[in-house]
C-alpha cells in the first residue's frame, strides 16, 4: 500500500445556530480553511469523498446540492455515512481512496448543520426498530419514553454500566467536563468554552437521567471539518511536516442500545465496546505499534457524554480496564501530561455530529504537524490515536496517525 | 491498478413489488447466497461494505441493522450513502490498499414502504427548489427527456423501444420484477402517461430486494470457483440539477473515458460485449449510449433502431431487463455490476449471451443521472 499523508486541516466555527449561512455556505468555511492549510485549490484535487447524517437537517444526499460549492466541479464524489462514526468514515475512506493508488490528493468533508432540523427527532427512528424486541422481552412500550431524551436516554445505561464496573464515580464525570471544556477554551473552533470551570460547578448543573448531568453532555452544533490527504511524495511538496494515518480500522457489533439487540440475539453489555478493543488492536498492529501504551502520546477519543472519555481510554487499550478514573485524577490526560486525552475539548465541548468523529482526527493531525495552536500540548507528540463511535452503541472506528510513516518490512 | 480484484461471487433475491419479508432478511438472503456461491465462509471475509439510504429506509443510520445479516458482525464494515456500485468502488479501494483480501458488498431497498419518488424530492435544495413543489424524480427526468430529445430530435417511440427491448429481456430473468412478453413499442407508448414524456413502462418499478458480491483480491481471486477481474473504474460528479445541461450525461462521459483508460480500451464499441446500464427512465439508456461511446453524439435514437443492443446485436444492453425491470434502489447497480459478472462467467442462464468476454456495468446516483459510475469486468 502507499503511505498517506494530512497535508490541509480546516473547521468551520462551531456554534447552535448558524442562521446567517446555509448547508454548503457553512461547509465551506471548513472546507476553504482546509484549502488554505495544504496551500492547494480544488483544482489539484482528484476527488471528494464526503457524509453528513442527512436526517438531522432534512437534506438527503446534500452534496448533490451542495458539492458545487466545495470544488466538486467535474471530480469525483463518493459519500458515506454511518451515524455517530460518520466523520470517521468519511477520513478512513479518504484514506483508503489514496492508499488504493485510485486517487492522489482527495479531501474529507464532514458536517452538520442541526439547527436546520431535528437531531433528536432524526435518532428516535433508530429506536423505533427496538420496539419489537422490547415487547419479547415484556417490557412496557411506554419504557421507549426513555427515549424522550434521544442519545442522552441511551447513553445513561452505558454510564451506569461503566461507572459499576470501573469505579468511576460522579466526581469524576464533573472532572471530565472540566478537562474538555477548559481545553475548549483554547481552541478557537471549539463551541462550549468553559475557562475557569470547576468540578463543583458541573456537579451544580440539572440532572438529565442519572448518573449524566447538563454539564456531562455535549452540546448540539453547527459546524464543519475539512482534510486534506495526499501520497508522502506529493505531501513532501506541500509541507515540511506532514502527519501520516497510518492505518485506519473499523468494527461493527451487534446492535444493542440498552443492551438487548435489535436482531433479539444478544445480551451486551452497553459498557464493554469489543468492538472498540478489536479496532484498535488492527489499527495499532497495522501501524507497526506493538505497545500502545508507551506508544501514543495523544488520545482524541468520541466523548459525547463524560464518562466515555474514560471508558473509550480504555477501550482503546491505553490502560487497564477500569485504570481510566484514577489516570484523570494523575492528571495525566492534561495538556501537559503524558497522554493529553482530548485537547481540542472534544465532542463533550462541540458535537456537529457527522463532522465529530474526522474532527478526532484532525485534531491528531494538527497536534502531530505542531499546529494546533493555543492548545498545543506541551510533549512532542509522534503518534496519536482518533476515534469514533456511534450506531446503536455499536459501531466503532480507530485511526493511527504519526510523525512518520508505518515502517516496512 | 495496486491489485488485481476480481468478483467471486454473486447473489441476488427475486425482485418483488411487495416483498413480504423484512430488509434485514432480504439482506441475510443476498448475503448468504453470495458467499455461498463464491465457496466461502463469513470467517473468510475481511471487511463489509453496504449501499442503503437512510431517507429510504425512514431510519437514521441505516447500516446499523445490517450489521447482523450481512455478516459484518467483528468486522471492519462501512456504509456507502450512493448506489451499490459504489459501495462496491468503496469495497475495491479497501482491497486495492492492502489492508484487505475479500470484501462483501451489499445493496438494498423496499421501497413497499416509503413512497417511491418522495426520496428525490428530498435531495432538491431545500430553500427554493423543494418548496415550489413542482420538481420530482419524475418531472425532473422529463425535462431531462425533453432537452435531450429537443436537443437530438430523438422521438418518443425511440425511447419507448428501449423499454419494449429491456422489458422483453425481461421475460428471460426469473428475478426481474417487470417482465412483458413480446413487448412492443406500442404498448409502451399506450402505458399512462406520468408526467410527459415519461410513460409508465419507460419508468423504474417500485421494488422490494437485495443485492450482493463477494470481492476478493490477490490469491483467493486466482483460487476462486470463477472470477470476473474489475479491469476498470471511473465515476465522476456532475453539478446540480438546475445548474447543468440536461441534455447529455457529462459525468457518465467522464467516467467512460476514465474507466476505459484503465481498462485500456480505445473503442468501446467494438471491444465491449456486453453491458448493464442503470436506466432509471428509457430515455437515459439512450443518452448512456452516447456518453459510454457506443456510438456518436445524438445518435442514441438511431443505435438502439439499428438493433445493436438487442439480446442477438452486436452489442447487447440489459439483457436482465435493467432497472426498468427491477430497480432496488441501492441495490440497482451493483445488480448491473453482478450481471455482468455472471454473463463473464456464463451463468446468466436463460438470458446468457454468448462468449461475452469484456463486459460494461454502470450504476447512478442523484436526480437525472447526477453522479455516474462506470466499471469494465474482464474474465482473464
Amino acid at each position: 500500500m502507499r503511505d498517506v499523508a494530512v497535508v490541509g486541516v480546516g473547521l468551520s466555527k462551531h456554534v447552535s445556530k448558524r442562521r446567517d449561512v446555509n448547508i454548503p455556505e457553512l461547509v465551506w468555511e471548513g472546507v476553504s480553511a482546509a484549502y488554505e492549510d495544504a496551500g492547494i485549490t480544488p483544482r489539484d484535487l482528484d476527488g471528494i469523498i464526503t457524509g453528513n447524517m442527512p436526517a438531522f437537517e432534512g437534506v438527503n444526499l446534500p452534496e448533490l446540492w451542495g458539492a458545487g460549492h466545495w470544488g466538486a466541479y467535474n471530480k469525483p464524489v463518493l459519500r458515506i455515512t454511518t451515524g455517530g462514526t460518520t466523520g470517521g468514515s468519511v477520513g478512513h475512506g479518504a484514506f483508503y481512496a489514496v492508499a488504493s493508488g485510485l486517487m492522489d490528493t482527495v479531501i474529507a468533508i464532514a458536517f452538520e448543520k442541526q439547527s436546520d432540523g431535528d437531531s433528536t427527532a432524526g435518532l428516535n427512528t433508530v429506536a423505533v426498530a427496538d420496539m419489537a424486541p422490547f415487547l419479547s422481552y415484556g417490557i412496557d412500550p411506554a419504557f421507549m419514553l426513555a427515549f424522550g431524551g434521544g442519545a442522552v436516554g441511551v447513553a445513561v445505561y452505558q454510564a451506569s454500566s461503566y461507572m459499576k464496573r470501573s469505579g468511576c464515580t460522579p466526581h469524576h464525570l464533573d472532572k471530565v467536563s472540566v478537562l474538555c471544556r477548559t481545553n475548549a477554551a483554547k481552541n478557537p473552533a471549539a463551541h462550549l468554552k468553559q475557562p475557569g470551570l470547576t468540578p463543583e460547578e458541573v456537579a451544580r448543573t440539572a440532572l438529565m437521567q442519572y448518573p449524566l448531568r447538563f454539564g456531562h453532555v455535549c452540546p448540539a452544533s453547527d459546524g464543519a471539518c475539512a482534510m486534506i490527504l495526499t501520497t508522502a511524495e506529493k505531501a513532501k511538496k506541500l509541507t515540511d511536516k506532514p502527519a501520516f494515518i497510518r492505518s485506519v480500522a473499523s468494527c461493527s457489533e451487534e446492535g444493542a442500545l440498552v443492551g438487548i439487540a435489535a436482531a433479539g440475539t444478544a445480551n451486551t453489555d452497553p459498557c464493554a465496546q469489543e468492538g472498540c478493543k478489536v479496532a484498535a488492536a488492527n489499527a495499532y498492529r497495522k501501524a507497526g505499534i506493538k505497545e500502545p501504551r508507551q506508544e501514543i502520546d495523544l488520545a482524541e477519543p468520541y466523548a459525547p457524554f463524560a464518562h466515555q472519555l474514560l471508558m473509550f481510554y480504555e477501550r482503546l487499550l491505553l490502560c487497564d480496564e477500569g485504570e481510566a478514573p484514577s489516570i484523570l485524577d494523575s492528571g495525566s490526560m492534561e495538556l501537559d501530561g503524558a497522554l493529553p486525552v482530548c485537547p481540542s475539548g472534544g465532542v463533550i465541548s462541540t458535537n456537529a455530529i457527522g463532522a465529530s468523529a474526522l474532527e478526532r482526527i484532525a485534531e491528531a493531525a494538527l497536534q502531530i504537524m505542531g499546529k494546533a495552536g493555543e492548545h498545543q500540548v506541551e510533549k512532542d507528540v509522534h503518534k496519536a490515536v482518533a476515534h469514533g463511535w456511534g450506531g446503536a452503541v455499536n459501531l466503532n472506528v480507530v485511526a493511527v496517525l504519526a510523525d512518520t510513516p508505518t515502517p516496512r518490512g | 491498478m495496486e491489485r488485481e480484484v476480481a468478483i467471486i461471487g454473486y447473489a441476488q433475491t427475486p425482485y418483488e413489488e411487495d416483498a413480504d419479508a423484512s430488509r434485514e432478511i432480504l439482506v441475510l438472503r443476498a448475503a448468504r447466497e453470495a458467499l455461498a456461491s463464491a465457496g466461502l465462509s463469513r470467517d473468510d471475509i475481511g471487511t463489509v461494505i453496504t449501499a442503503n439510504n437512510d431517507y429510504l429506509d425512514g431510519r437514521t443510520i441505516s447500516n446499523m441493522r445490517l450489521v447482523e445479516p450481512s455478516g459484518a458482525c467483528l468486522k471492519d464494515e462501512s456504509k456507502v450513502e450512493m448506489d451499490g456500485a459504489y459501495a462496491a468502488l468503496y469495497a475495491l479501494m479497501r482491497l486495492l490498499s492492502g489492508f484487505h483480501d475479500v470484501a462483501m458488498v451489499i445493496g438494498e431497498s423496499q421501497a413497499s414502504v416509503y413512497p417511491t419518488y418522495a426520496p428525490g424530492v428530498m435531495t432538491l435544495d431545500p430553500t427554493w427548489d423543494r418548496q415550489r413543489g413542482l420538481l420530482n424524480e419524475v418531472s425532473a427526468a422529463a425535462l431531462q427527456a425533453r432537452s435531450y430529445m429537443n436537443t437530438y430530435g430523438i422521438s418518443e417511440e425511440q425511447i419507448a423501444a428501449v423499454a419494449a427491448k429491456n422489458l422483453g429481456n425481461a421475460v428471460k430473468n426469473p428475478l426481474a420484477l417487470r417482465a412483458v412478453p413480446g413487448a412492443t413499442v406500442e404498448q409502451v407508448m399506450g402505458s399512462r402517461m406520468l408526467c410527459s414524456p415519461i410513460r409508465e413502462m419507460c419508468a423504474w418499478p417500485a421494488t422490494d430486494g437485495a443485492c450482493a458480491i463477494v470481492l476478493a483480491a490477490g490469491d483467493v481471486a486466482r483460487k476462486a470457483n470463477r472470477a470476473a477481474w474489475i479491469r476498470g473504474v471511473g465515476f465522476y460528479h456532475d453539478s446540480y440539477l438546475t445548474e447543468r445541461p440536461l441534455d447529455k450525461m457529462t459525468s457518465l462521459k467522464m467516467a467512460a473515458d476514465k474507466c476505459y483508460a484503465m481498462a485500456g480500451i480505445e473503442h468501446p464499441e467494438v471491444e465491449i460485449d456486453l453491458a448493464e446500464i442503470s436506466e432509471l427512465f428509457a430515455h437515459e439508456e439512450l443518452m448512456a449510449y452516447e456518453a459510454l461511446g457506443f456510438c456518436a453524439e445524438g445518435k442514441g435514437g438511431e443505435f438502439i433502431d439499428s438493433g445493436a443492443t438487442r439480446m442477438d446485436g452486436i452489442l447487447p444492453v440489459n439483457p436482465s431487463g435493467g432497472v426498468l425491470a427491477a430497480n432496488a434502489v441501492c441495490a440497482a447497480g451493483l445488480a448491473r455490476l453482478a450481471e455482468a459478472a455472471m454473463q463473464i462467467t456464463g451463468e446468466a442462464g436463460d438470458h446468457q449471451v454468448k462468449g461475452v468476454k469484456t463486459a460494461l456495468a454502470h450504476g447512478q446516483t442523484g436526480l437525472c443521472a447526477q453522479e455516474n459510475i462506470v466499471y469494465v469486468l474482464g474474465g482473464e
